[in-house]
């Protein structure tokens, strides 16, 4: 089975609009959250949150996207996905051709336009422009019809892990032969559905949130949009590469519908699932982009895995303190966050963080720092006992594996 | 592909324990609404606060648990959009109550992955868990990950399924944008109606599978899918399906067709028995399960039982030829003229 590597990325965050802007906010140290400006909810003065301050208005003239149907998560999406194809440098007959897939994930699709469903839903006639838009799938729909994509396409939702899974589905698809590339990542945007659903579970925090710290208060939403370009090994010669995935993993924690077991078992069994693919020891991991959302439950959860895992437990940071977590789309910001980590061999700080849990001791980095890094492991942990890590590997790094 | 082992399926005709699909089971006001068993593995106090996409997905899923909790090695789940009830009583409840305080059952419910996470948390199954929620190819998608994961480990079993929900609401979403019929119609009527749109449908199929023919019901030899809304491209990659998929001298014993009524999309199911030799009978399967994104795990259900019983009821049937004996199935389906899918399915040789 070929290697997988990364050829393209595009994202656009609450700290910046494309991979260059994440980038230079990361090594400042730039926190996203705050206020929310862009629709009215009533929490929108209570509860920080990552919002990205560019209007539906002007995405839409920028991406010369104007079909009445489009969500401000689909215009996200084509945001990060216009700039993964540039960067890859995927031409539009490529994109045509029956081996490109283009694997996308989303939990909250087009029911950001919660309003507007409601109205649809509840009557039956005159429908709005937005009937088609609703679902996980619209955002790949349009994906698909505006490029011609003519290979694999699929939508995933297995919660705040769905564009991890996303990205190891795409992997999968080249590796078993059903594709040449796959164009993978994910996108959410704020929802006052989602917003009202994770505070009706009384874990999203009044202040901005505290990784891994012991006064944590819960997580911040936050809306983001990332794509991936993957290619096999025998595609990539003479190719700019970012980083190879060389491991990941998926499994289930079956304890809670919507909390981690105190053990962390699914995130146990998805780390080491992606440390047994990518064939290398737990020490041979340089970095850990955790899932780290601020949640009193997460955080001890994936604490004590990670140290049940690894003993002594590598550097690790969550970027939600910069971006807030943005559900759907973490999995494939934070993968490429993990990759601009490996290029430029240094960490970021994790934000706002004072005093380590005290079941644990765990501190996560708290300034920047470069450091030889081979292989950083990327977590993302969801409802329903969904995990999964992803694993990214230095180009030149072969030697530490077992 | 795949082996498939036991087949299991909740739907609006007596599919599930005692099969009993000769005598057709009409649809009320447009809708074919499921069946529900008793569900008497799950719980009283969770089955209560289920929703019915949850409820049937693992009510379907429950049998083939029994039978092989200790060897499940993953739960893939195919659905458009999970618990669509759920997610649109909690909408309500925030635009209702001004974004008041709100329980969260609703919420947790409503996400679509919740089907395999319950089938995940019943079983205490820590494996692969996942769900695909590509609107018309959520299952295909299902099974294509099923099939590469086989392939990955060969010595794994795997439950796959479908599953999606009428609710009020998506009814409503998708009668205003135009796919369920305006005037009542008999679903026995719904391939002469000549009008747009179908009849709204609901259900669960689920599979469980491996690479191991002993004692399989049936294999999944070809599986194919693609977005376009050109019927001559769907009829070009039927071709190629058929050129890697149908053994030379081999025949297709039966087409089955995911005709749902509606006039604009014809052009498709026309345009893919053409393909065909016209030897090769045609049977619909839509007056049963009605119209719904993940219908076709419902249509590899029926093929199952088609190739395990060797029968098939009349009312099926498109044309008066009737297949002697089935070996080899074609499931076509086009969902809403834009994502079309083709599935070979074989009998098992023993």
């Amino acid at each position: 089975m070929s290697r997988i590597f990364v050829t393209g990325m595009g994202s656009i965050s609450a700290i910046g609009n494309s991979v260059t802007e994440n980038h230079k906010a990361l090594l400042k140290g730039k926190c996203g959250i705050g206020p929310l400006e862009m629709f009215p909810t009533r929490y929108a003065s209570l509860l920080p949150f990552g919002e990205i301050k560019l209007t539906n208005t002007f995405l839409q003239e920028k991406l010369q996207a104007h079909e009445p149907e489009l969500t401000r998560t689909t215009l996200l999406a084509l945001h990060a996905f216009e700039e993964a194809i540039a960067d890859a440098q995927l031409s539009p007959q490529l994109l045509k051709s029956f081996d490109t897939a283009l694997i996308g994930a989303t939990t909250v699709g087009g029911m950001c336009l919660t309003d507007e469903l409601y109205r649809d839903a509840n009557k039956t006639e005159n429908g709005s422009a937005y009937l088609s838009s609703y679902d996980c799938a619209s955002v790949n729909m349009y994906l698909q019809k505006r490029y011609g994509i003519n290979g694999i396409i699929n939508t995933i939702n297995t919660a705040c892990s769905s564009s991890a899974n996303a990205i190891l589905y795409g992997a999968r698809l080249i590796k078993n032969g059903w594709a040449e590339r796959a164009i993978v990542g994910g996108v959410d945007s704020l929802a006052k559905f989602t917003i009202n659903g994770f505070n009706s579970l009384h874990i999203l925090s009044p202040d901005i949130c505290t990784p891994f710290d012991e006064q944590r208060k819960g997580l911040n939403l936050g809306e983001a949009a990332a794509f991936l370009v993957l290619e096999k090994e025998e595609a990539v010669a003479g190719k700019r590469c970012y980083a190879e995935l060389t491991g990941y993993c998926n499994t289930n924690d079956a304890f809670h519908a919507s909390s981690l077991s105190e053990e962390g078992d699914g995130p146990y069994l998805s780390m080491k699932g992606a440390l047994d693919m990518a064939g290398i020891l737990p020490e041979a991991v340089s970095f850990i982009n955790a899932h780290g959302t601020g949640t009193e439950n997460n955080d001890l959860s994936e604490s004590r895995a990670m140290m049940r895992l690894f003993g002594n437990v590598p550097a690790f940071a969550s970027t939600k303190s910069n971006t807030g977590h943005t559900l759907g789309a973490a999995g494939a910001i934070e993968a490429v966050y993990s990759i601009l980590n490996l290029a430029h061999q240094e960490v970021y700080a994790s934000l706002n963080f004072k005093q380590p849990i005290e079941a644990t001791g765990l501190q996560p980095v708290q300034s920047y720092t470069k450091m030889p890094l081979e292989h950083v492991m990327s977590n993302s942990f969801g409802f329903g006992g969904n995990c999964a890590s992803l694993i990214f590997s230095a180009l030149n790094e072969i030697k530490s594996k077992k | 592909m795949l082996y498939i082992h036991q087949a299991s399926c909740i739907s609006p005709q007596q599919t599930f324990a005692a099969v009993e699909i000769d005598q057709l089971r009409e649809a009320v006001n447009n809708k074919l609404q499921v069946i529900e068993p008793s569900y008497d593995g799950i719980p009283s106090g969770i089955l209560r606060r289920m929703g019915k996409a949850i409820r049937i997905g693992v009510g379907t899923a429950l049998p083939l648990i029994k039978e092989n909790n200790t060897s499940i090695d993953g739960i893939i789940i195919g659905t458009a959009n999970g618990g669509m009830e759920d997610c649109i009583k909690f909408l309500n409840q925030i635009i209702d109550y001004n974004e008041g305080l709100l329980t969260p059952t609703n919420f947790v419910q409503s996400t679509t992955n919740a089907v395999a996470a319950q089938i995940g948390l019943l079983s205490a199954n820590k494996s692969y868990n996942t769900t695909h929620v590509h609107r018309g190819l959520a299952f295909e998608n299902a099974l294509l990950d099923a099939g590469m994961l086989l392939k990955e480990n060969a010595v794994a079993n795997y439950l796959v399924g479908g599953v999606d929900e009428i609710s009020a609401y998506n009814y409503n979403i998708e009668f205003l944008d135009g796919w369920y019929k305006k005037e009542p119609i008999a679903a026995a009527d719904l391939y002469i109606s000549h009008t747009i749109a179908s009849i709204a449908g609901e259900g669960a199929a689920m599979f469980f599978v491996n690479n191991d023919n002993t004692n399989a019901t049936a294999k999944v030899t070809g599986l194919q899918f693609l977005h376009t809304e050109d019927e001559q491209l769907v009829a070009e990659q039927l071709n190629l399906f058929l050129e890697k998929y149908l053994p030379a001298g081999e025949k297709i014993d039966l087409l089955l067709s995911g005709e749902n009524g509606d006039s604009r999309l014809i052009k498709y199911y026309n345009a893919c028995e053409n393909v065909l030799n016209k030897q090769v009978p045609v049977a619909r399967f839509k007056h049963m399960t009605g119209e719904y994104p993940t219908s076709s795990a419902a249509a590899l259900w029926l093929a199952c039982f088609i190739l395990k019983g060797q029968w098939m009821p009349q009312h099926m049937l498109k044309y008066t030829l009737v297949p002697s004996n089935f070996n080899r199935v074609l499931i076509h389906n086009s969902y809403k003229g834009q994502q079309h899918s083709f599935m070979m399915v074989e009998k098992a040789v023993v």
